[in-house]
């Protein structure tokens, strides 16, 4: 079969069957870029970091949720991409957008004035509450990893509506408490009081009290958060076990709401990530190929 | 800064050379343009500055690029006061060379956020001496202890371009809306902007994000320009609209085409995605960055003779097309980029 050209493969998103994938048939990356894509809302304004969220967060223009605005750090107002760009300053992320602008542009009058409803982002360790590290393990002014820094991190972290973070699981990056908090969770310190307290309470009166983290996606589940700001398991991804989770968390994880496995990426889904989103294997490096029933869909088209 | 200026500026065209020569000197506190190591970095100026020797650099800056990748490569940092230490995205996260020269505690680091960076320089464009930002209370940012120049005795009042405080939280006295930081404006003595084009007067003109180059020209006392082309400024003044630095901030002009690889400069070449990861892997030990600087830095004569060394299919594989400002040639991942007309996003449900 001759290879389709973007317009004929375009033509084939809607005969695509929307049942879940089985395990085998997709990656682990896969799976999170489109449980990233869940959390977008169709009437979202999204401010979204480097990698994985904004692979998610075309995805999720892409299929259900396609009114959602993109802001990119660098400037970019309502990006429509053509391309995935490598950075959030590429310009393959600024074609056709509304404005173009700058940093003063994207922090301030999108991110401070309020309009910003959902920040996704990556980080290296979270604590139980949410809070993010991504700039040193150990002590802060000699420690044994020092990582980028916050970036945009903390800014959109705080200050979007509601934020959600993809991260590494691992016991040592699912903390009780985090050695440096650069974006705070529910709970932070008041350093004029030096007391550990909810977010609400430090940010009293801000027009960002009640903004913070919703969801997190990492390898092996989906979690959320209870009225006390504290983080639970909410589904588990196919072929890890409750018990899997445990073992790579760090504190005593609340694993009374699993409502059940996370749900598959299914296969119109998956089409459009592969075909649209990251055609060049950039940030999904490895392409499972399509089953037979979906090739002669593709075929045939 | 705000001051008052008895003398205007005349901007001067000169050779890089010359423009390193004449505005770095050792302990500069400066400023690069662009995006990350991605979009319109000085490197060429970089490049020059670490072949001339300068040292001790206090660079405040809204977050690593080509310039401080290269530039910790041959430890030329001392400081650096920003709030992203990576350089290369998705090409290259951690600057190893950072990381390397802070372990060995060559260098300070001082952590901002990028939204603070921005307001810093923005309260420096605008002649203001502090501004006040929401995010982040109640993180590590805004944590007295963590202060690294105050720990390094910097914030004595010295030294007029680092403030003698890292922050100030306090309540809103105007309309009671919370608690808020104070961040000091950022003061660098030099900006150094490259730009697609600028006019033998100053004004200059680029394409695509902004960043927060606008705002690092007003904030410095002085502004290098380093365009990809020097043309006529009474060309850019028939559409004044798409021009972003006024003529009268700039002390000089460098005309430098191929200046900001391997980062891009939308509508004339792409990053360079593949020599970004060669980089990158020979940063990795002191031994192989040692040869890489030997090669690319100290090795070619001049700039010129740099981009010659980079050869003609890798100039042609950059070469960005007029209308997407991008390159469609370049291989980014493992597969060549598909060819398309409209996003697909546009054609499913229109803007």
């Amino acid at each position: 079969m001759a290879k389709k050209n973007m317009e004929q493969l375009m033509g084939l998103i809607d005969k695509m069957p929307t049942v879940p994938a089985k395990v085998g048939e997709f990656i682990l990356m896969e799976l999170m870029a489109i449980a990233v894509a869940r959390e977008v809302r169709n009437d979202d304004i999204v401010f979204a970091g480097t990698g994985l969220p904004m692979v998610g967060i075309m995805a999720a223009n892409l299929l259900d949720t396609p009114n959602a605005t993109l802001i990119y750090e660098s400037g970019i107002c309502d990006g429509k991409t053509m391309h995935v760009p490598l950075s959030v300053g590429d310009q393959r992320a600024a074609n056709l957008s509304s404005t173009l602008g700058g940093l003063v542009d994207t922090f301030g009058y999108y991110l401070q004035q309020g309009f910003v409803s959902l920040g996704f982002l990556g980080g290296a360790a979270i604590d139980k509450y949410g809070g993010v590290n991504v700039t040193s393990i150990g002590d802060y002014f000699s420690p044994s990893h020092r990582f980028t820094g916050s970036g945009g991190n903390s800014d959109i972290g705080t200050m979007a509506r509601r934020t959600a973070f993809i991260i590494l699981q691992e016991k040592r990056r699912f903390l009780e408490r985090n050695e440096y908090t650069t974006t705070p969770g529910w709970w932070c310190w008041d350093f004029k009081t030096n007391e550990w307290k909810p977010k609400r309470e430090v940010w009293k009166n801000t027009p960002y009290a009640s903004s913070g983290p919703v969801a997190v996606v990492t390898n092996m589940g989906v979690y959320r958060f209870d009225e006390n700001g504290e983080i639970y398991l909410e589904t588990v991804h196919p072929g890890v076990t409750v018990a899997q989770v445990k073992e790579n968390c760090g504190f005593d994880l609340n694993v009374s709401l699993v409502k059940g496995e996370t749900l598959a990426p299914n296969y119109k889904e998956l089409f459009v990530l592969r075909e649209f989103v990251d055609p060049e294997l950039i940030f999904l490096p490895q392409k499972v190929e399509y089953t037979k029933a979906i090739q002669s869909i593709i075929d045939a088209g | 800064m705000a001051r008052i200026r008895d003398k205007r500026k005349k901007a001067e065209i000169i050779s890089l050379e010359q423009a390193v020569k004449t505005f770095m000197h050792d302990g500069i506190v400066c400023a690069f343009s662009g995006f990350t190591g991605f979009n319109r970095n000085p490197f060429a100026f970089a490049w020059e500055t670490a072949r001339q020797g300068v040292k001790n650099l206090h660079v405040l800056d809204r977050h690593g690029s080509q310039c401080t990748w290269l530039l910790n490569a041959v430890e030329a940092i001392k400081i650096f006061e920003t709030n992203w230490m990576g350089w290369g995205e998705m090409a290259g996260k951690l600057d190893m060379n950072l990381q390397r020269n802070y372990k060995a505690g060559k260098m300070i680091l001082e952590d901002y956020s990028h939204g603070a960076t921005a307001m810093r320089f923005l309260a420096g464009a605008v002649g203001a001496p502090f501004i006040p930002y929401y995010a982040p209370l109640g993180s590590d940012l805004y944590n007295p202890k963590y202060d690294s120049l105050g720990k390094a005795g910097l914030r004595d009042g010295k030294n007029p371009r680092i403030a003698k405080k890292k922050f100030i939280q306090m309540e809103d006295p105007f309309y009671g809306d919370g608690d808020v930081i104070l961040v000091p404006a950022a003061r660098p003595e030099l900006a150094i902007i490259h730009v697609a084009q600028c006019g033998e007067k100053g004004t200059a003109r680029w394409r695509g994000v902004s960043t927060i180059d606008k705002e690092i020209a007003f904030a410095s006392d002085k502004v290098i320009i380093l365009a990809e082309e020097v043309v006529s400024e009474a060309e850019l003044r028939k559409t004044p609209e798409a021009n972003q630095i006024p003529f009268f901030t700039v002390d000089a002009i460098v005309e430098c085409p191929w200046g900001a690889f391997p980062s891009s400069v939308p509508f004339y070449y792409d990053y360079d995605a593949p020599f970004m990861r060669e980089m990158d892997k020979a940063s990795r030990t002191p031994e192989d960055i040692k040869k890489w600087l030997d090669e690319w830095v100290f090795g070619p004569a001049n700039w010129e003779d740099f981009v010659i060394k980079l050869g003609a299919k890798r100039l042609l594989d950059l070469k960005a097309d007029s209308v997407s400002g991008y390159s469609s040639r370049m291989l980014r991942g493992k597969v060549p980029p598909p060819r398309m007309t409209l996003p697909l996003s546009v054609i499913r449900s229109g803007y």
